[in-house]
Order: structure tokens, then C-alpha cells, then sequence
């Protein structure tokens, strides 16, 4: 009896501790937070009440979510911007664990080499790879894309401009560009699985898929959870591609809600609806990851 | 001590200022002020010439202390824009002038007349300050103004029976540019071939809008000109040239259209300006030392009007770019004329003759073509002849347009116009469904009684 | 060694193995070749002449291989190597910062608990939600015009110093740490930065070690910032000044390419450096119970 209060005595003391640690721990984070991103936040939602001048705003309620709503282009742009982060960010996650699963099996040196020549591209800057990019999906015959299948007899295609491919073009850019730094997370995840997993399921006769199935994707899903939320977030936000590459069209198929709040922000001067824009934006991603947390289940500790 | 040194100088000050005022009827303030300037690379080693220009200008004012914040050709524009939200605009800003409505918006453009020097205005092309003209208001002074029409290959039209000397001095007509350009396609050989892929449609709405009659958004009566008649001309022939294989039936991009001109696949090419003249002889140069575009030919380079169609009035797309005074927490009335003494004085003389005459230009003031005089450019003669005659065609926008009218109608091209124009090029849509598009939003936005639906003649 | 299990060794049958690692490895160059397509177009054009260029280059190769592009671009300005080590500056102080207080917050969030640590957790996820166009202008206001930092590395550093992404990776990672280690750990008398600094740390190398790359490298990368808080060419980064080389008509695209390609060196020889630590397996993703 004695000692057990003793027991949950010393417990409440641990969890005080435990407290001010814990604030200790994230005050640096905290303060940087509170001043470069809390901040420019609380700043955003104000001036999305705003018609925002540099000298001398004025108050307009809700005047600028009501024009972003009333937009029919900024539907379109939700729209495909919804499709861009459903084709691109599963599809890249599957790619990214692939590769890392095949580069498993190898040796020190070559998973090395391996991971290097899937991490390099991530080096380039958007500027040289949009560059190439223009190039491969040329519509004239001097696209590469477009070489490609004259060499196999295939009608050429307009890949960048025409409404049927722009988007998939875009999509394809980004599976085939961006993987390097998902492949080497999920690397690290996959070597911290512990062997004695394998060498249980492989007494109990296991077959690969299996113990891909059963071992490695439920000890993976706190990666592939972070993986996926990071993904939609960067997703979400995109408008680069659409910037350099396609300037939205054709008929605004490729127009990203990223987009319109770069030309709003950066190019009519229209700050206030851009804020709004920029809110809106946020309160999808953050719906479509709260949805991501619950689906992931509550098996997972976070 | 501190405070009676103090007045002494004020006193110093006020009295050198009266004695100037005396001496030239006109106040010289000898006060210390530093102006500050975001600088784009507008031409090759821009920042350089202009550290040339501002010690010129020191040995005037050496009290006016001028400082060159350098930028980037692409990404000026939000950095301006955001420099411009935070209050911290620069004192001077380089603009293409359509985008002008934006910084007048935002309530940080300035109305310079009260600011200009003295008598300094009428130095100025008339013509041309109207494209820095809002609501009647001029917001800044002009560099210059591109002239951007189409080019071509001088053997190839002269093989497709064009009579080059001709229509470089008098324009041609759309037919005969039809008939050319039909002559011209070959298997191995486009007629024409005019960058309108991506961010390029643009350019092509605007340039080749020229063939029908449009000259700009709005016309002299300030009504919206792209729900005119002309623009159904315009999508029609575009439809029909495309349809006929006399140019590509996808969108090409910016870079291709120069390669497939120095590579002999195409005859004509838009966008081109007169400085295509150095490009393309730059690359005939490196067909000998192995620097030159892969499958390169000799090619000798015409500069071109655009055609025009029937019963409309020939102009050329012409874009200024000009430097804005900007309101920032500096600003002060004082300020604003050190601020107009050097920006009058790098858009013209010697500074303006420099920049126009690097991109082929002819300088937009007087000041500056008499500089210009004694320069001499690497240019053919009938290219130079061309050019003088499309500078000569360049339409200002009307005067009073709103800031407002200005950002609907950069709206609309962006968001409707541009796509459809990708949709149209691709074959996904037709002219009169695009025009019906355009006719729909430019009424809800503008109200129909502002949209010009006849013909613009 | 770990994970190794999850392919069968063919221990009867070496032969076995060297196929299949044979046909895995071509199926990763091949994809390889695609991936680093962008890569090979920058590294071979920054051996192609120093000429101005008015349109795109549609192939691969330079038909004239020199190395003049390289002198080119140490020649465009007397700047041209402080621009390297300005941007070493940002990316590695932005790193080493991101390593010490990105993975403190990560593990608090992950392991300690606190009144307030959900919602906190919460608040930096959705900071990550918010696009960056809209926070560039109060951040200019902030940094340049109240702090007056225009032209300092603190300028460069700060915004970045703790992003929410790296807090989130680490945090994934640490939550899976089992608990029952650090709760033995408190048995024993040890505080929570004992625990952190000789337990937690050296369990996750890796994670740290990816930490550090994905920044470095995103830091290396970065543009629109830089280029906001930078006014005098002393103080570029090397983003910020490749992208001088292009004006209104003309392009120097191999010295470009030769600028783009030297930047990206020190990339790959920090990459390589943290290799052994990418090879170290650590115990992640575990489930609760």
C-alpha cells in the first residue's frame, strides 16, 4: 500500500517533469513557428477580409471568399488539382517502395550506387528540368516523346497541348521526376525491420508477397502516413509545372488552384483574394488529412 | 553645440538653396537623398551601363545617391509585386506596360506630371506615353517599344513568288499571305509557324490579333474589343490555317520556332522582332565552328509586318516597357522630383538611345533618337526600313481606360481567351464556340453595352 | 544484416540469386536512365560553347565539347565562388539547425507528453498547409523591414531554421521507437535529455542523416526567398544568380548549365559522405501493443 503510493507519487512527479520538458524540448521550434509561420498564417487570414493595399486597406467582410466561390475557374482549378493528387501521390508512393524493395536484396556498395542514382535528380533545379521537360513532350516531331514513337511507327501526340494528355503529361513529370527523397526515407524504414520478423515467417513458410503483405507494409505505415500527407500537402500547393510548362491550358485542363493564387497574388496585385484563395486552400488539405489520419487507422501511434 | 551646428547647416542649406533659385529662376536642392531602382536585365549587362549612367548623372547631382537593386528577367514580376504588397516598393520599377493596372490598383503608382522636370515631358512620343496612361493619368516614362510582328526566310518566301522588298515597305494583304504560306508548306516545311504553346498564347493573341484589326483590349471608345466581329475574323482564319496543314495543329513552344527557322522548317515565324536579325546571324556564324543549332542552314532573316485582312486598319503590336515611380513609407513630395530627375534622365539621351538600340529599336524621344544617330546597327537595310515602318503602326491604347477595365480584360485573356486559344489550336474547339465563350464572360464582367459586337474598321 | 530476410537467400541455388539480382538490377538502371535524364542533358551542355543562345537545344550533346563554359561562369562576376559559399552558409546553418531542434520537437511531440501537445502538433501541420505565396509578403515585412535583416545570412537562415516537415519526419520515426526503452530509462533515474542525447540519438542516425540531405538539398534549391531577402550581388545564392544569366532575348545556357552543374556538387559529395549512415538500420514504424 505504502509503496504503491509512493509508486504513483513518483509517476505525478515524472509527468510534471515530464511537461516542462516537453516544452523545453519544442520551445525553439515553437518560437521560429510562432514568428515565421503563425505569424505570416494570422496575417493571411486578415488580410483575406481585406481589399488588401499596401497603404490603406479596407474591410470587405466576406467579399473576396464570395468571389473566389462564385468563380466557376476556381472549381475547375479544384478539380484538377484533386486529380493531379490523386493519380500523382499514391502512384509515386507505390514507385518510390518498389524501387526501395528492389534495392534491398544488394550489397552495401551497390544499394549505394543505387540509392544515389535515384537521389540525384533531386539536385536539379526546376528550372533545367522544366528545360528538358518542354523538350520531351515537344508536339512537333523534335519532341523526344514524340521521336520515340515515330521510331515504333505510333502517331506522334500533342502532349502538353492537347486537353486529352496535358494533365497525364504533367502527372507522368511528376512520377518520373520527383521520387529520390521518398525512395531513401522508405529505405531507412525498410532496413530498421527487424530480421527476426523474416526469420520467423520463413520457418512458417512464408512466400515473398506474403511477407511484404503481412511484415513489411504494417511496419511501413507510419512512413507511408507521413509519405502520403507530405505528398497531398506538396501536391496541393503545386503550380510550377503549371506555370512553366503549360500556363494552364489547354482550355485551363491543367489550371491549379496554386496557380491562381500565384497570378492573384503576384501578378493583378489582388493580395486580399489571394489570402482567401490561399484559406480555402488550406482548409481542403487540412480536411483531406484529417480524412488520411482516420483512414490510416488507429493502429498506428502517432 | 550639436543643435547650434545643426541650425548653421540648415541655415547653410536654406541659403545655397535661395542663391540657386536666384541664379537659375529654378529650385536645385543640393539635399542628400538616395533613390533606390530595381533593375532587370532588359538588355545584356544592364546593371553594368546603368553604374555608367549613374556616375554621368552624379557629376549633376552628386547629392542624389542611386542604388541598383539587380533582378531577374523571369521572376521580376513577383518579386516587384511582393517588394510593392509590403510597403517596401522600390522608388523605381521597369514594367512591360500592360501590367500597369496592377501597380495603380494597388495604389502605389504616382502620377508624375507634378514631379516631372520642367519642359522635360515634351521630349517624349506623344503616341507612346499613352501606354503608360491610366484614367487619363501618366504613371511613368518610356524606355522603349517592341515591335513584334513575324519573320522569315528570304529565299523561301522568294521561292514561294513573295516579293520580299515590297512587303517590307508597304505591309501585304492576308490573302497574299495565305497564297505564301500555302506555297511555302512543303513535307519538310511549314508556311508558318508562331509560338502558341503555354505562356506564348499570349503573344499570339495579341500580335496576330493585329491581321484582324485589333489593335488593343479596348477600342477608342473604350469598348471591349475582343467581342467584335474582328476577333470572329481572327479565330475563323486561325481555324482555317491550321485546318489546311499550313501550320502545325499543336502548340509549339518558344524555343522550337526559332530552331525549325534556322533549321529551314519553317518559312515564316511569330513572334519576331528585329533582334532576330542578330539571333539568326549569330547561329549562320556557327554553322562553321560547330556552335550553331544541330541541322542549321544559312538562312537570311526578314523582319515582316503582320498581314492584314480586309476592310481594317493595319497596326503592329507594339510593347512598352517603361520605368514607374513607386509609392513607398519614403515617399515625399521632395523625394518624388529627385526620383524624376534620374528616371527621366535613363529613359532618354544616351541611356534610352543604349537600351532601345540593343534590342534594334529606335528610341521613343527625341533626345534619344538624336543619339541614336551616331550609332549604327548590324542590321539590313530593309530590315531597318520594316522595323521604322512598324514603329510607325504601333497604336497606344485609348486613353481613359480604368485600372479596373485594364485588370478585367488581363482577367479574361488569362483565364478564358488563352486556354481556349490552346483548345482552338489543338483542334478541340471552334472558333465560333470561342468566340461565343468570350462574348459570354466579357458581357457578365463588362455589362454587353461596353463590349464592342460590330466591326471595328 | 536487417531486412535481409525478406528475400529469400537461395542458399541451394546461388545461381538462383544472381539472376534475380541480375534482372532487378537492370530493371533499376533502365528506370535509372529516365530519372537522370535531366541530370545527363545538364552535365553535357555545361561542356557546350559559351555562346549566347536565342533558342532551345534539341539534343543531348554539344557537337563541340570545351571547357570553356566553366570559365565562363567563374568569370561572369567576381562573385562567382562567394555565391557557392553563400549558399553553403544557408543550407548548412538551416541544416544543422533543422537536425537539433527539428528532432527535439519531433520526439516531444512523439514521446513526451504535455497539456497542449496534440493541438500544438496540429497548429505546425497546418502551417505546413498554407501556400507559400501568401506568407512570402508579411515574412518580407517581418525580416526586411521590421528586423532589418535585407542582406544577412540570419536573413536566409531564419524562415527555414525549424520547418514543420522535418518535425513531422522525425516524429514518425521516433513514434516508433518502443516506449517501454524510454519508460526503463525514467525507471533508472534518467531525465528526458539523458534520454534523448544517449538513447533516441543514436538509435536514429538515419533518420537525422535523411533529415539533413532532404534539407541541404531543398535549402541548395531554393529560389523566390533568397532572391526577396538578397539586394547586392555579394550576397546572392547560387539560385538567385543562375538565373541572371538569362535576359530579356538571350540565354547563356552552358554556362548556365556549367553554374547549375557546379552547384550541384557539393550535393553529391554530402550525399556521399552521409552514405554509411542511409545503411544503418534503425528499429521504425512500430505497432502499438
Amino acid at each position: 500500500m505504502e509503496q504503491q503510493r509512493t509508486i504513483r507519487k513518483r509517476g505525478k512527479l515524472r509527468i510534471r517533469e515530464d511537461h516542462i520538458s516537453g516544452y523545453l524540448f519544442i520551445a525553439v521550434a515553437m518560437v521560429v513557428f510562432l514568428l515565421f509561420t503563425i505569424y505570416p498564417l494570422i496575417s493571411a487570414v486578415i488580410t483575406s477580409f481585406q481589399n488588401y493595399k499596401p497603404f490603406g486597406s479596407t474591410w470587405v467582410k466576406l467579399d473576396n471568399y464570395e468571389t473566389a466561390l462564385s468563380n466557376k475557374l476556381f472549381w475547375k482549378a479544384c478539380r484538377n488539382t484533386l486529380v493531379y493528387t490523386a493519380l500523382t501521390v499514391p502512384l509515386s508512393l507505390v514507385i518510390a517502395f518498389i524501387v526501395a524493395l528492389m534495392i534491398l536484396p544488394f550489397r552495401r556498395g551497390t544499394q549505394s550506387f543505387f540509392k544515389s542514382l535515384y537521389y540525384i535528380p533531386a539536385v536539379a533545379s526546376a528550372v533545367v528540368t522544366s528545360m528538358v521537360w518542354l523538350w520531351i513532350y515537344d508536339s512537333s516531331d523534335a519532341g523526344l516523346f514524340n521521336q520515340l514513337l515515330t521510331f515504333f511507327h505510333l502517331p506522334t501526340q500533342q502532349w502538353l497541348t492537347s486537353s486529352k494528355t496535358a494533365m497525364l503529361s504533367l502527372v507522368l513529370m511528376a512520377l518520373l521526376g520527383g521520387n529520390g527523397s521518398s525512395i531513401i526515407i522508405y529505405i531507412a524504414a525498410l532496413m530498421g525491420i527487424d530480421n527476426t520478423y523474416f526469420e520467423a515467417a520463413e520457418v512458417d513458410g512464408a512466400t515473398f508477397w506474403q511477407k511484404v503483405r503481412y511484415i513489411v507494409l504494417p511496419l511501413c505505415k507510419p512512413t507511408t502516413l507521413f509519405l502520403f500527407i507530405t505528398g497531398i500537402i506538396n501536391s496541393f500547393q503545386v503550380f510550377i509545372n503549371a506555370y512553366m510548362m503549360t500556363g494552364g491550358g489547354p482550355d485551363n485542363n491543367t489550371t491549379m488552384i496554386g496557380l491562381l493564387i500565384f497570378n492573384n497574388a503576384f501578378k493583378y496585385g489582388k493580395y486580399g483574394l489571394a489570402c482567401a484563395q490561399a484559406i480555402l486552400l488550406t482548409i481542403l488539405i487540412a480536411a483531406m488529412t484529417a480524412i488520411q489520419f482516420k483512414v490510416a487507422g488507429s493502429d498506428v501511434e502517432y | 553645440m550639436k543643435k547650434l551646428l545643426a541650425m548653421l547647416l540648415a541655415l547653410t542649406m536654406v541659403l545655397s538653396m535661395s542663391v540657386f533659385a536666384l541664379a537659375d529662376g529654378e529650385v536645385i536642392s543640393d539635399v542628400e537623398d538616395t533613390i533606390t531602382i530595381l533593375a532587370p536585365p532588359i538588355i545584356t549587362d544592364y546593371t553594368t551601363h546603368l553604374q555608367g549612367w549613374i556616375e554621368e548623372f552624379n557629376k549633376m547631382y552628386p547629392n542624389l545617391h542611386i542604388e541598383v537593386t539587380p533582378s531577374s528577367w523571369d521572376d521580376n514580376v513577383s518579386r516587384l509585386s511582393t517588394l510593392c504588397l509590403s510597403g517596401d516598393a522600390p522608388d523605381i520599377a521597369n514594367i512591360e506596360c500592360q501590367t500597369l493596372g496592377t501597380y495603380v490598383d494597388m495604389g502605389v503608382a504616382i502620377d508624375i506630371t507634378d514631379y516631372m522636370p520642367e519642359g522635360r515631358l515634351e521630349d517624349y512620343d506623344e503616341s507612346v506615353l499613352g501606354y503608360m496612361t491610366l484614367d487619363d493619368t501618366l504613371y511613368g516614362l518610356p524606355l522603349y517599344v517592341s515591335i513584334q510582328a513575324m519573320g522569315g526566310n528570304k529565299a523561301m518566301l522568294e521561292a514561294a513568288g513573295v516579293d520580299v522588298e515590297k512587303v517590307q515597305t508597304e505591309g501585304w494583304t492576308y490573302e497574299e499571305f495565305l497564297e505564301a504560306i500555302e506555297k511555302g508548306t512543303t513535307d519538310d516545311c511549314f508556311g508558318f509557324v508562331f509560338a502558341n504553346a503555354g505562356i506564348t498564347t499570349t503573344d499570339f493573341v495579341h500580335i496576330f490579333g493585329s491581321v484582324a484589326g485589333l489593335s488593343n483590349d479596348f477600342t477608342a471608345d473604350l469598348k471591349y474589343a475582343y467581342t467584335s466581329e474582328n476577333m470572329l475574323n481572327l479565330l475563323k482564319a486561325i481555324e482555317e490555317i491550321i485546318s489546311s496543314g499550313y501550320m502545325p495543329n499543336y502548340g509549339v513552344e518558344a524555343g522550337t520556332r526559332l530552331v525549325m527557322l534556322e533549321t529551314g522548317e519553317c518559312m515564316i515565324t511569330g513572334k519576331a522582332m528585329p533582334l532576330f536579325e542578330s539571333n539568326v546571324n549569330t547561329n549562320n556564324a556557327g554553322i562553321a565552328d560547330g556552335t550553331a543549332v544541330e541541322g542549321s542552314v544559312e538562312v537570311e532573316y526578314v523582319f515582316l509586318p503582320c498581314p492584314i485582312m480586309e476592310g481594317a486598319t493595319e497596326t503592329c503590336y507594339g510593347m512598352a516597357n517603361a520605368f514607374l515611380p513607386l509609392r513607398n513609407k519614403n515617399t515625399t513630395d521632395e523625394h518624388l522630383k529627385n526620383v524624376m530627375l534620374f528616371l527621366d534622365y535613363i529613359c532618354s539621351g544616351e541611356p534610352a538611345a543604349k537600351t532601345a538600340g540593343d534590342c534594334y529599336l529606335s528610341a521613343v524621344c527625341e533626345s534619344g533618337r538624336e543619339a541614336q544617330a551616331s550609332m549604327t546597327l548590324d542590321q539590313s537595310e530593309g530590315n531597318a526600313a520594316a522595323a521604322a515602318r512598324a514603329v510607325s503602326l504601333v497604336v497606344a491604347p485609348p486613353s481613359g481606360v480604368t485600372g479596373e477595365q485594364s485588370g478585367i480584360a488581363n482577367t479574361i485573356m488569362d483565364e478564358i481567351i488563352v486556354p481556349k486559344m490552346q483548345a482552338l489550336i489543338a483542334g478541340e474547339t471552334t472558333a465560333q464556340e470561342m468566340y461565343d465563350t468570350i462574348c459570354e464572360e466579357a458581357f457578365a464582367q463588362f455589362g454587353e453595352e461596353n463590349c464592342e459586337t460590330g466591326f471595328i474598321s | 544484416m536487417a531486412a535481409k530476410g525478406l528475400y529469400s537467400q537461395h542458399h541451394h541455388n546461388p545461381r538462383m540469386r544472381l539472376v534475380r539480382n541480375l534482372v532487378l538490377a537492370l530493371i533499376l538502371l533502365s528506370f535509372a536512365g529516365v530519372v537522370l535524364f535531366p541530370l545527363v542533358y545538364m552535365v553535357s551542355w555545361s561542356f557546350g560553347p559559351n555562346v549566347k543562345m536565342s533558342s532551345s537545344l534539341y539534343t543531348v550533346f554539344p557537337r563541340k565539347w570545351t571547357l570553356d563554359s566553366y570559365k565562363a561562369f567563374f568569370d561572369f562576376s567576381p562573385y562567382s565562388l562567394r555565391w557557392l559559399l553563400n549558399t553553403f552558409i544557408m543550407a548548412a546553418g538551416t541544416t544543422v539547425s533543422n537536425v537539433i531542434f527539428a528532432s527535439m520537437a519531433g520526439y516531444a511531440f512523439a514521446k513526451v507528453r504535455f497539456p497542449g501537445n496534440k493541438f500544438l502538433f496540429f497548429l505546425i501541420l497546418v502551417a505546413m498547409m498554407i501556400p507559400y505565396q501568401v506568407t512570402q509578403v508579411p515574412l518580407y515585412i517581418l525580416l526586411v523591414n521590421k528586423f532589418n535583416m535585407s542582406n544577412t545570412y540570419a536573413a536566409l537562415i531564419l524562415p527555414g531554421c525549424v520547418t514543420s516537415y522535418n518535425i513531422f519526419l522525425s516524429k514518425q520515426f521516433f513514434s516508433g521507437i518502443p516506449t517501454a526503452l524510454i519508460e526503463n530509462a525514467k525507471v533508472e533515474g534518467a531525465n528526458q535529455f539523458r534520454i534523448f542525447w544517449s538513447i533516441i540519438l543514436p538509435m536514429s542516425k538515419t533518420v537525422l542523416a535523411v533529415m539533413a540531405i532532404n534539407t541541404f538539398v531543398g535549402n541548395w534549391n531554393t529560389f523566390f526567398w533568397p532572391f526577396l531577402a538578397t539586394t547586392q550581388d555579394s550576397m546572392y545564392t547560387i539560385q538567385v544568380a543562375l538565373k541572371t544569366f538569362k535576359d530579356a532575348s538571350w540565354t547563356l545556357l552552358s554556362p548556365m548549365m556549367a553554374g547549375a552543374t557546379i552547384s550541384a556538387l557539393p550535393m553529391f559529395i554530402l550525399f556521399f559522405t552521409l552514405q554509411k549512415y542511409f545503411l544503418e538500420g534503425v528499429t521504425v514504424g512500430a505497432v502499438k501493443g
